[in-house]
């Protein structure tokens, strides 16, 4: 529903008479899933449904209250891109396992299996496998970026801080963390901590890990340097067991990323051995040690038994693939495996019914969506990218593409992330304003192609049929899809130019920072890396929420 | 011309050959949509991370450096370093190449075993049940698709009756020779016992349309030679129909089935790729496979190299053979 250019007046009313109380204790869900800080005061700070003048007044987003805090603006952020419609919001993706009665474990928000978690349930669940679609690329814990190499590197890799299930920031190899000012923050590091190799955790190991991702200089070029954006450099604190990381400029989610990002590596270890003997050894700090490493065949791992904290449950952990979703599936159904990931929809019943296993299905940190360059016809019109919006049975696509695993999105931010602006609701399945708005925009008759990878998200080329077929249903658009290789689409999107990007195209986007930046600048702000979209006042509120700090 | 002229004109044929493969593969990469740094670089990467990925992988180089790089240093026998794991093409592909061969080796032998007897049969109790069993069998075999098959035997034999497992590879046939010298017979049984477990299903798999085609071509082979004149008269002679139908008529059938055997033992190697994958057998088809998703060129590179290689030299003994068998072939 947009406030400001849709008919749908009377609902926009109806809540700003009665829903300031409701709305902001919905708002107030938004902050509370797991960032480090949770500035969302209740009545006050968020971006409410709650304009400044009375309800009767001209119900623009300009005439909200301004935001007094970074989630504040983050929120108004994300409400006007609801508004203005750059994306067909479609579904947060779900994260979607098969799980032996072996073995006890939880999936997390972040796709991140860590089997430090796992427990065993039965005799068998002491030594746990993990078919995943994919082995890892490489063991050098800085020099990837992929979840299922994570998903094997970081049992034995730990970070400076780290998140429980949901997504909030725990401590790890720092115990302590602070500001000391404007771009300067202060980790203190843990006493007592050994590497696998036996030598002890020291801070010019941390300050030497966060060197090595974001400075080139240090032996490699990291793909890591943008997850850990903003940081410049990392130096010892004299006389003290801390480190000092630098930022350029204010970087309010810093400790957000460090506990996403940023494994710590044993400097004198790196520095004596070769890139390939990095990337087929480890010597971290984590809870399991390496034991064999096959390359893209298997990797075992046994309990480390002088771990820093209480040693794992499970005393092995293999770790193998298959890239065919069915052989994940028999591997699990055989007994074979004990956590297999990416089961698709068509193979759950069989895992169900199967004696022995079930699903363990978790929201993700992606978002499913498609961009729609406002630069060109038709997509310049917000009332056509709104029309797109109503066109869509999102309820639907959820229900009987996705098979309930996923949820329905209104926005580019997911729900528990700092800035998720909890007000906003999907819009509606409408497809007689879809077609009022298409006849407003003055795109009457347009010919449109979505761009879709094939087998890059669950279902995705379902969802971008269902997506055009309900928009071709209109009278007034015709609508196809255009099956793309996914390094392809890629490629054209994020080259820097906005004027090689399809028109229309959909994309997953998964953000493990849990802050609502991370997602709206790359892919919405004016200069953002792969953005398709360019607004002032969206703009101006993410300028003013990347000023001020997260934590208070 | 000479036997010994013939395998050299043949020999430099298949470097020619080899050449090829290796600059089709090399151009390949240049007109295949999506380019090595988008594979590599997170979707979010800045143009500068993007210049300096490209710069460490030496895509920076213009087109003819590159190519001239890389054949000169493929010469030396460096196929280069993986762009995702930094890992060097060649280990990582001839590390591979064991469970590619032994695969073939093996759908190759049940093959074999079980083509040639039911193509003999088959001819030799032409239109009896017998016959027609081994035809339909063929005709089944010829038109099941490898991952059907293989999807269907891991249902019924590994998830329903827990037989075999579902898949990978325990550990290679040279690795249980080794364990059987160095841990004793009993260790040594064990381990081949494993191994002959997790073969088996890929196996099968692979060599039943193998099977059926060399069954066919055995029937139809036998049936032509039993047809001509020189079998009626050592059936004349009063040899006895075993000797004619073993010694006569079957060694002449060989000559066209070890041309397909050898042809197909080649695609063997290369072709396993969906076998491969159902049963996340590590071999070259799975590394083939990864190394496309990722658009990892160098093992990319390396893999079509090598199997170009083995389809070439494959070939190369089928025709040294073949005209070992059948001098007219030299002749010629």
């Amino acid at each position: 529903m947009s406030d400001k250019d849709s008919p749908d007046v009377s609902r926009r009313k109806f809540l700003g008479f009665a829903g300031a109380a409701t709305a902001t204790a919905v708002a107030g869900c938004g902050g509370n899933g797991g960032t480090d800080t949770d500035t969302d005061q209740p009545g006050g700070n968020g971006d409410t449904d709650e304009p400044t003048d009375t309800p009767t007044g001209d119900d623009t987003p300009t005439e909200r209250p301004e935001p007094e805090t970074r989630d504040g603006y983050l929120q108004r952020a994300n409400r006007v891109a609801h508004e203005q419609a750059p994306w067909v919001f479609l579904n947060r993706q779900y994260s979607v396992y098969g799980k032996s009665e072996d073995i006890e474990w939880q999936a997390r928000a972040d796709e991140f299996i860590d089997a430090y978690a796992i427990s065993p349930a039965t005799d068998s669940g002491d030594d746990v496998v993990i078919n995943q679609s994919q082995m890892d690329s490489g063991l050098d814990p800085q020099d990837h970026r992929a979840t299922p190499t994570d998903n094997i590197v970081m049992q034995a890799y730990e970070k400076l801080l780290d998140r429980d299930r949901e997504g909030a920031i725990l401590t790890s190899l720092a115990e302590d963390y602070s500001r000391q000012e404007d771009g300067v923050v202060r980790f203190h590091i843990r006493d007592g901590i050994s590497f696998h190799s036996g030598d002890d955790l020291t801070p010019e190991d941390v300050a030497y890990s966060v060197n090595r991702i974001v400075d080139p200089d240090t032996g490699i070029a990291s793909p890591q340097q943008d997850q850990l954006a903003g940081v410049t450099g990392a130096e010892v604190v004299d006389g003290e067991r801390a480190v000092d990381v630098m930022s350029d400029g204010l970087n309010p989610i810093v400790f957000s990323l460090f506990a996403s990002y940023g494994p710590i590596v044993n400097k004198s270890w790196i520095q004596t051995n070769e890139n390939a003997y990095i990337n087929q050894n480890i010597d971290g700090t984590g809870p399991f040690v390496l034991e064999t490493y096959e390359q893209g065949v298997e990797v075992v791992f046994n309990r480390n038994d002088n771990y820093w904290k209480e040693a794992a449950d499970i005393s092995s952990l293999t770790v193998t693939s298959a890239s065919e979703s069915s052989t994940r599936v028999n591997s699990l159904l055989s007994g074979e495996a004990d956590i297999i990931v990416n089961v698709p929809p068509q193979e759950v019943s069989r895992i169900e019914e199967n004696d022995g296993s079930s699903i363990a299905a978790t929201p993700s940190t992606r978002v499913i969506f498609n961009a729609m360059r406002y630069d060109v016809e038709p997509f310049d019109s917000p009332e056509f990218r709104q029309a797109v919006n109503y066109a869509i049975d999102l309820e639907s696509i959820v229900q009987n593409v996705l098979s309930t695993f996923g949820d329905q999105t209104a926005q580019p931010t997911l729900d528990g992330f700092f800035g998720f602006n909890g007000d906003l609701d999907p819009y509606p399945y409408d497809p007689e304003q879809a077609e009022a708005l298409v006849e407003e925009s003055g795109y009457a008759g347009v010919e449109v192609e979505l761009h879709t990878p094939v087998g890059r998200y669950l279902n995705d080329v379902e969802i971008a049929q269902a997506v055009a077929g309900y928009l071709d249903d209109l009278e007034n658009v015709t609508a196809s899809v255009n099956q793309r290789d996914f390094q392809a689409l890629a490629g054209e999107v994020t080259d820097g130019d906005i004027e090689t990007s399809p028109h229309w195209y959909l994309l997953g986007w998964g953000n493990a920072t849990f802050d609502a930046s991370q997602t709206l600048i790359p892919l919405l702000k004016s200069d953002g890396v792969l953005t398709s979209w360019s607004n002032d006042e969206f703009d101006r509120v993410i300028e003013e929420a990347q000023s001020m700090p997260s934590e208070q | 011309m000479s036997y010994g002229r013939f395998l050299l004109k043949r020999g430099l044929q298949g470097i020619v050959v080899v050449w090829g493969v290796v600059s089709i593969v090399f151009v390949l990469r240049f007109i295949t949509p999506g380019n090595a740094v988008d594979a590599v670089a997170p979707l979010d990467a800045s143009p500068e991370l993007r210049e300096r990925i490209a710069a460490e992988l030496g895509l920076d180089q213009p087109l003819y450096v590159q190519y001239l790089d890389y054949l000169w240093e493929l010469l030396q026998g460096d196929m280069g370093y993986s762009y995702i794991s930094g890992i060097e093409a060649s280990s990582m592909v001839f590390s591979k190449l064991p469970a590619t061969i032994e695969l073939a080796v093996a759908s190759s032998i049940i093959a074999i075993g079980l083509s040639i007897p039911l193509g003999v049969i088959s001819a030799t109790r032409r239109h009896e049940p017998a016959d027609y069993a081994a035809t339909t069998f063929s005709l089944v075999g010829i038109s099941t698709p490898n991952f059907w098959l293989g999807i269907m035997l891991i249902l019924l034999l590994s998830v329903q009756f827990g037989i075999f497992p579902t898949s990978g590879r325990a550990f290679g046939f040279v690795e249980a020779f080794r364990i059987a010298a160095n841990q004793g017979v009993g260790a040594g049984a064990d381990a081949f016992y494993q191994w002959l477990r997790f073969i088996t299903l890929p196996a099968v798999t692979l060599g039943t349309y193998f099977t059926a085609l060399i069954t066919r071509l055995t029937r139809s082979g036998m049936l032509e030679e039993l047809g001509q004149s020189y079998v009626r008269a050592t059936r004349a002679k009063g040899l006895p129909e075993s000797l004619i139908r073993y010694k006569h008529a079957l060694r002449n059938t060989l000559i066209p089935v070890i041309t397909v055997l050898g042809l197909q033992l080649g695609t063997l190697i290369g072709g396993a790729v969906i076998t491969e994958s159902v049963f996340s057998w590590p071999g070259l088809g799975t590394t083939l496979i990864n190394a496309i998703n990722t658009r990892d060129w160098p093992i990319l590179q390396a893999t079509l190299v090598v199997i170009g290689t083995g389809f070439v030299i494959v070939n190369l003994v089928v025709d040294a053979v073949y005209a070992y068998l059948d001098p007219q072939v030299v002749a010629e």
